[in-house]
């Protein structure tokens, strides 16, 4: 079945007279603003009869609006394109309905963050200096060591395994025959991998360092390792999505013009689906920049400076963020603002890493192609 | 085959061996260490009398209400998720205008950007609070179905608050990848249905989705792999309780997910309940498993996005 | 609560009083002077001392190892402490039998069974458990109009085993002559992570009210009543965040919650949490029952706590680490660090920064004792 033949047997075999587009009624250009007016003015009126909230405004709103949209639109117009004027509704309310977690959330973290965010907070390693004529231990908010702690951790584990992931993805999709063995055995690991607790992931690692290095293998290497475990998957799972989406037509031209496979996949087949395969690279980089569990495990926790990511504990900022919630210092307003704190760092970091790797993908992907 | 060819193929099929060894080894690790927990006598041993495997008399009777809870609580988020997750996704790639495209592309990338830690201090200290109304709204009017029923929680730890967060959580995952794929439906097949005389919302139908079949499920797949392992957002948020229930308004009744269950119990566990708890992690697996292969089957079975584009090449 | 004040200082000087006859013969004393401490005090001198300690477990020493820490790496420049909160007690014992820690802080004494363990960890010669840290576990509430709260042990056991659902129940009414209590229902709210605090908490429910309080004594919380919160300040959070909530938390977390007072025993006094008053607690119902040689296991019995001058639940943690290292050089920067925390002053830095109350001076002489030995 392809897009081609649904489309075919569709148009072959219409539900109804087909009305003419250029002669048949339509409704004024600018209809979904009046309706989404009146809806909102219904539901408002009603609403203050039974008891006033913006949600259940805004709820109301929507239901009243394509509800009359779509009346309105099977009346006037037809059923097509009431569905049509419907679904676009839906997906705009969809839409919508995302934006407001997405501002919330960072509306919460930018103002909860924000005061603590001075330079002194970023470039200061954080700590505590003591008085010994008081016995007062004062705490000096800093995250420099861990903001270092993020860089070096995820840096590591993205060097291991997105080369890893994305080599592994060309395999399945550009060698591999589906039904080999191996292919199989890679896709069903990688399937069940997806699900991993990223806790089993940090105790895989520690387990295996303490093998490799004896009991005190507290490091920030093995925090890697145990990050790449979880990140891997992810990296696989896009990276071959990604590539099945390029046509074969264009691999095919390659071939013909007498490129070899290697430079076809190299300049054909993955610049064109590079924006895509970067999109799964950073989806995987997020997902593990802010772990914590795996971290604890394999790492230990510090607040100390250590940018060795062989030997010691090291600290990373969703440790800090996670840390200074979890276990606050006597002064818990001072530990929240400083959880906050490192809480929009990381954001900030990762915001920084999402625009460098779509300029990345900007300068590799083929021209014109978007 | 010329050298580059053959270090290229040695390479990526390298890799591919190498993610095998790598979680060959992590899936062998689980079972060994799962093992011992796993046939232990749980009514009899003192190391499982205490603490968090006290009461229970087998692995099974204490894995069992933590399956629910994993699967109860990633089916909430994908229900509440995946739709709006799919509708951004396709506003952002065929119904926003292209400049504004871009910009909203780049906003859910940043919401995918948001650390776990993230999510669940903006679920204590934001979702929370404004849940509690709506909640004793939905109990209210509402709790004749056993989804709303129970004592209605004063604290907002409820699983659907958890629901909410965790379906917030795995919405930039689909949609991030969901777009990518809509974005690649070839321009031909949406121009042949416009030419039609196809709607929008048909051309969509009829050449966007079944182009993006697979696509979108594997979308949905890494964003359920994610609720299905989220750890701390559920720790923090949730208060847990191993049972089965189906409840997700009331403190009481929320059944424990086994991520969290794991990093809630770990650190105050003895040497064999941390077993106990990788073998929950076990059980984990089987259930990634699981989902994914039902997934792969639905994809065969309506013809994926490979198949497609083979037909497309003829 | 004026009379607590009071109690304090006659309890300090009890204190002392007791544990001038409990050390007598070792140089303990009990004046106010800082320095006049136990053997390994302020006036040793750390800064020839180099190296790592990698250590971690209980959260509830999160703060007062912080504190600790950073005083003896003032005066030791060379030492760098590593102490991992977030492992909890289980996990820095496990972590310190495997070998990863080089003293592991603990919420519960080494059981019997880790104690032959530990053998295998430090040879023949074991591990001991050396009491650091003591506070209080509180009750923390938020009410609406009510500042002052107080409670016993078997409405307190009522209320967290859900059978006393309303502020207003007869049983608080009758413990609060004068206040007016609304009928605003109660929410609990407990630990819903594995705890040391919990450990306590229904030790002494277990302990003060069995006939209510039908539960064994662990670190999970055992019914399923109320709201499970994780970590200490999630329990905080929640407390604070509600109207007719009750939850209970380390003393050294509770910020600016309040906290109830509790009557000791059947007194009909109520006490509220303060240094001297855990301090004379432990004094009254501790008994030091070693599991070995220099070992200092302390048996806490509760219902021993009769005194109007002791607060009624208190929190003892501890360090546990090998009588002998292997490495000779990490022996003796662990030993010198815990040396210094069960000093006078050690001790004092722990009470200033992290409200722990000070360990009867028996206790830190004999922690001494034991330091010294460890090589």
């Amino acid at each position: 079945m392809t897009a081609t033949t649904v489309a075919d047997t569709e148009t072959r075999a219409p539900r109804g007279p087909v009305p003419n587009a250029l002669t048949s009624a339509q409704l004024p250009r600018f209809v979904e603003l009046y309706t989404l007016a009146g809806a909102l003015a219904v539901s408002a009126a009603v609403l203050a009869m039974t008891g006033f909230s913006i949600v259940g405004w805004l709820v109301l709103s929507a239901v009243l609006y394509l509800v009359s949209l779509g009346i309105l639109s099977t009346v006037v117009e037809n059923r097509r394109k009431a569905t049509d004027r419907v679904v676009r509704g839906l997906v705009t309310i969809a839409f919508l309905l995302a934006v407001i977690p997405l501002v919330s959330t960072l509306v919460t973290v930018i103002i909860g963050g924000a005061p603590s965010l001075t330079w002194d907070f970023v470039t200061k390693t954080g700590g505590s200096v003591f008085d010994p004529s008081t016995l007062k231990v004062t705490i000096v908010q800093g995250a420099w060591q861990a903001v270092v702690g993020t860089l070096i951790i995820t840096g590591v584990a993205t060097l291991i395994s997105v080369p890893i992931g994305i080599l592994a993805a060309i395999y399945l999709v550009e060698y591999a025959q589906p039904q080999q063995w191996m292919a199989r055995t890679v896709t069903f690991l990688v399937d069940v991998m997806t699900g991993i607790p990223s806790i089993v992931a940090g105790l895989f690692a520690f387990s295996l360092f303490t093998l490799l290095v004896g009991p005190k293998a507290f490091s920030g290497f093995s925090a890697s390792v145990a990050l790449s475990v979880l990140m891997i998957p992810i990296v696989v799972r896009s990276t071959e999505e990604m590539l099945k989406l390029v046509s074969s037509e264009l691999r095919e031209a390659s071939f013909a013009l007498g490129v070899t496979k290697f430079a076809t996949i190299v300049r054909v087949v993955l610049p064109t689906a590079i924006a895509g395969i970067i999109t799964g690279v950073m989806l995987a980089i997020s997902r593990v920049i802010g772990e914590t569990a795996p971290i604890f495990i394999a790492a230990s926790f510090t607040s100390n400076f250590n940018a060795n990511p062989f030997s010691g504990p090291m600290e990373t900022l969703a440790v800090k963020a996670y840390a200074d919630y979890k276990f606050p210092s006597q002064d818990i307003a001072a530990s929240y603002q400083s959880a906050w704190g490192a809480a929009l760092l990381l954001v900030l970091l990762v915001v920084i890493l999402n625009l460098v790797a779509r300029i990345i993908a900007k300068a590799f992907a083929p021209r014109g192609l978007r | 085959m010329r050298p580059s060819d053959r270090i290229f193929r040695v390479l990526s099929t390298g890799s591919a061996g190498l993610i095998m060894v790598i979680l060959a080894g992590v899936a062998l690790f689980l079972i060994i260490k799962a093992g011992p927990a796993i046939v232990a006598n749980w009514s009899a041993n003192p190391d499982l009398a205490g603490g968090t495997t006290h009461g229970y008399t087998s692995f099974w009777s204490y894995v069992g209400p933590l399956v629910w809870g994993t699967l109860f609580s990633s089916l909430i988020a994908l229900v509440l998720g995946a739709p709006v997750a799919i509708g951004i996704a396709l506003f952002i790639s065929h119904y926003a205008p292209r400049r504004l495209a871009g910009v909203l592309g780049y906003l859910v990338d940043l919401l995918a950007a948001v650390p776990s830690v993230v999510f669940g201090l903006w679920g204590i200290f934001v979702i929370r609070p404004f849940i509690i109304p709506f909640q004793d709204w939905l109990n209210h009017y509402l709790g004749w179905i056993p989804l709303f029923s129970g004592q209605v929680s004063q604290t907002g730890s409820t699983m659907l608050a958890g629901g909410l967060v965790l379906a917030v959580m795995i919405l930039p995952i689909i949609t991030s990848i969901s777009r990518e794929i809509f974005l690649q439906t070839p321009k031909l097949h949406e121009e042949a249905a416009l030419a039609l005389g196809s709607t929008r919302w048909e051309m969509v139908k009829l050449a966007v989705f079944p182009y993006a079949r697979s696509g979108i499920l594997s979308a949905t797949l890494l964003g359920l792999g994610r609720a299905l392992g989220e750890t701390m957002a559920i720790a923090m948020i949730i208060s847990p309780a191993l049972l089965f229930s189906v409840r997700i308004l009331t403190d009481t009744g929320n059944s424990q997910t086994i991520a969290a269950n794991a990093a809630l119990n770990f650190p105050e566990s003895n040497p064999l309940q941390r077993d106990a708890l990788i073998a929950t992690g076990l059980a984990l697996f089987v259930i990634s498993f699981g989902v994914n292969f039902i997934a792969r089957w639905i994809i065969s079975r309506t013809g994926g996005s490979r198949r497609l584009r083979k037909a497309g090449s003829r | 609560m004026k009379f607590t004040n009071a109690a304090a200082v006659s309890a300090v000087a009890l204190a002392s009083v007791l544990a001038l006859a409990a050390c007598s013969g070792d140089g303990a004393r009990s004046s106010g002077t800082p320095n006049a401490g136990t053997s390994a005090d302020a006036a040793a001198d750390y800064s020839s001392l180099s190296g790592t300690i990698t250590a971690g477990g209980s959260s509830a020493q999160a703060n007062v190892q912080q504190a600790w820490t950073t005083a003896f790496t003032a005066q030791a420049g060379n030492v760098k402490i590593n102490y991992d909160k977030s492992q909890g007690s289980g996990g820095g014992v496990t972590n310190w039998l495997n070998g990863s820690y080089d003293f592991a802080g603990t919420d519960a004494a080494l059981s019997a069974d880790q104690f032959t363990k530990a053998q295998t960890t430090c040879g023949s010669d074991g591990g001991v458990n050396i009491p650091v840290y003591l506070s209080g576990v509180s009750i923390i509430f938020k009410l609406d109009g009510v500042k002052k709260l107080n409670l016993d042990a078997k409405t307190i056991a009522s209320i967290f085993a859900g059978t006393i659902t309303q502020w207003n129940d007869p049983a608080i009414t009758a413990l609060n002559k004068g206040v007016t209590l609304p009928s605003t229902p109660i929410s609990v709210v407990h630990r819903s992570d594995g705890s040391g605090t919990t450990n306590n908490f229904t030790t002494y429910l277990h302990q003060q009210a069995p006939a209510v309080w039908t539960w064994d004594a662990g670190t999970a919380w055992p019914n399923n009543v109320g709201s499970g919160q994780q970590g200490g300040s999630g329990v905080v959070n929640t407390v604070e965040a509600g109207n007719g909530t009750i939850g209970y938390a380390d003393q050294s977390s509770i910020g600016d919650a309040t906290a109830a007072a509790i009557e000791v025993g059947e007194t009909g006094t109520f006490v509220e949490y303060s240094e001297a008053a855990a301090t004379e607690s432990l004094a009254q119902s501790g008994t030091i029952a070693p599991q070995g040689e220099g070992d200092l296991t302390v048996d806490i019995d509760t219902t021993k706590i009769t005194d109007a001058t002791a607060y009624p639940i208190p929190l003892l943690s501890y360090d546990v680490l090998c009588r002998s290292f292997k490495d000779a050089d990490q022996g003796k920067i662990t030993a010198a660090y815990l040396g210094f925390v069960v000093s006078k002053t050690g001790q004092e830095i722990g009470a200033k920064n992290a409200d722990a109350a000070p360990l009867p001076h028996s206790y830190l002489a004999k922690a001494a004792e034991t330091l010294a030995s460890v090589k």
